[in-house]
């Protein structure tokens, strides 16, 4: 099975003789470059929902060293998302799927536990009757909030990765889908006052779970090679 | 990793057909071997190469520079065989009635069954190997001609097939062993391949 066997070449077909007929040069991908893209859709997305919606009441109130490492985890879980589901080890053409798919599940579990376990609350936080209804309803909202956050940045993402992935597509989806939906639990923890544990587990952390789903649904969708 | 493939594929996206045409003609036959392996149709697995390449061509943009072309392009031959698969309802056991082996055949390096070397004992245990092959579930029929008869490594195996390595390990030793079984249980045999 050598790739000397020259005499057993199969006949180019009609095809593809008249695809190279027409052959125009393309720029290859430059995964390096991709991540800054998707960092700048999602910086912009953050930026102006922030903008729109403004920056959380308590914010002033909340311990510093609480706002800053939840506000680091979902960094960097954005950026450790983005660059798994887009660049691919040193020598290879494909993305490291299968630890962007693992980091996904590892950040959508990690975010809903780690709102029910580490939430903070001060006088100047949305205190809402802790009601099923309520519950529900105020997490749906920040679900949904957080996803539209993640949608110009997985959008754009999924399109740069669009034919690196003939496999593992849905796992490195699941990657890229929890690094949006981290940014969406950024804007999140920027903009919405509310600190009931439940609401910071599946309404913020749902983000990110939410967000994984979506992408392991629609990352081999959006990333087929075109077809002409 | 090929230096030369690497080149060909870097030239190739800078629109140099010639390129195009020499990775064909380097990489055509392994492609055609592990897919007559797959679908044992020769017509069927010219077909799978021929659309292997047009996705290789469609998708050329999303080849980084510097990168080796072949895990990559092994991989959208293997998801190129499973769409079939899948469409057509094409990985049958192509067994005849009486458990010979069909008309057509090929060997390791995808030549034609009348091209190759070897006498009738090899070329019947070929036969035998090529035909339990096709008894396999899909997933260890790969797992073997990728590690056995292709040569890759574990990892490229499990890379091209989008599994980990150690399912790939589970796959070929279940596949192996399979094999085993299938030619020991031959009139006249003595042991597996």
């Amino acid at each position: 099975m050598t790739g000397e066997a020259d005499e057993h070449v199969p006949p180019m077909g009609d095809l593809l003789d008249a695809e190279l007929r027409d052959l125009q040069p393309v720029a290859p991908r430059r995964p390096w470059r991709d991540v800054a893209i998707v960092t700048a859709a999602a910086a912009c997305a953050i930026g102006a929902l922030v903008a729109l919606l403004r920056l959380r009441r308590d914010l002033d109130a909340l311990p510093t060293s609480w706002l800053v490492a939840y506000g680091a985890a979902w960094v960097a879980s954005f950026g450790a998302g983005t660059w798994l589901a887009l660049v691919p080890r040193r020598g290879a053409v494909m993305p490291r799927w299968r630890l962007a798919g693992i980091v996904g599940a590892v950040a959508a579990a990690g975010f809903v536990a780690a709102g029910l376990v580490f939430a903070e609350t001060t006088a100047f936080s949305l205190v809402y009757a802790p009601t099923l209804a309520n519950h529900l309803r105020y997490a749906a909202g920040c679900v949904a909030l957080g996803l539209v956050t993640a949608v110009l940045p997985f959008v754009v993402g999924a399109l740069l990765v669009r034919g690196a992935l003939p496999v593992g597509a849905r796992a490195a989806g699941a990657g890229l889908g929890a690094a949006c939906g981290a940014a969406g639990g950024f804007l999140l923890h920027l903009h919405c006052p509310i600190t009931h544990a439940y609401h910071l587990g599946f309404g913020h952390g749902g983000a990110v779970a939410v967000g994984a789903l979506l992408g392991a649904l629609l990352v081999p969708i959006l990333a087929k090679e075109r077809s002409r | 990793m090929d230096g030369e493939e690497i080149a060909l594929m870097a030239r190739y996206c800078d629109g140099d057909a010639d390129a195009f045409r020499r990775l064909y003609a380097r990489l055509a036959p392994r492609l055609l071997g592990y897919l007559l392996r797959m679908v044992r149709d020769r017509a069927a697995a010219e077909d799978l190469v021929q659309q292997t390449f047009l996705k290789v061509h469609r998708a050329r943009a999303a080849y980084v520079r510097g990168a080796d072309p072949v895990p990559w392009i092994f991989a959208i031959a293997h998801r190129t065989f499973l769409d079939d698969v899948r469409g057509k309802k094409r990985a049958r056991v192509q067994v005849a009635d009486d458990g010979a082996p069909p008309d057509l055949a090929a060997d390791i390096t995808g030549a034609p069954d009348g091209t190759r070397d070897g006498d009738d004992g090899t070329r019947e245990l070929t036969a035998a190997t090529l035909a339990a092959l096709q008894t396999l579930p899909p997933a260890q029929r790969e797992a073997v001609v990728l590690t056995k008869l292709g040569g890759k490594s574990i990892v490229e195996a499990a890379e091209i097939a989008g599994t980990t390595p150690g399912a790939m390990k589970v796959r070929v030793h279940r596949g192996y062993e399979a094999l085993r079984k299938a030619l020991g249980a031959r009139p006249g045999s003595e042991g597996g391949p």
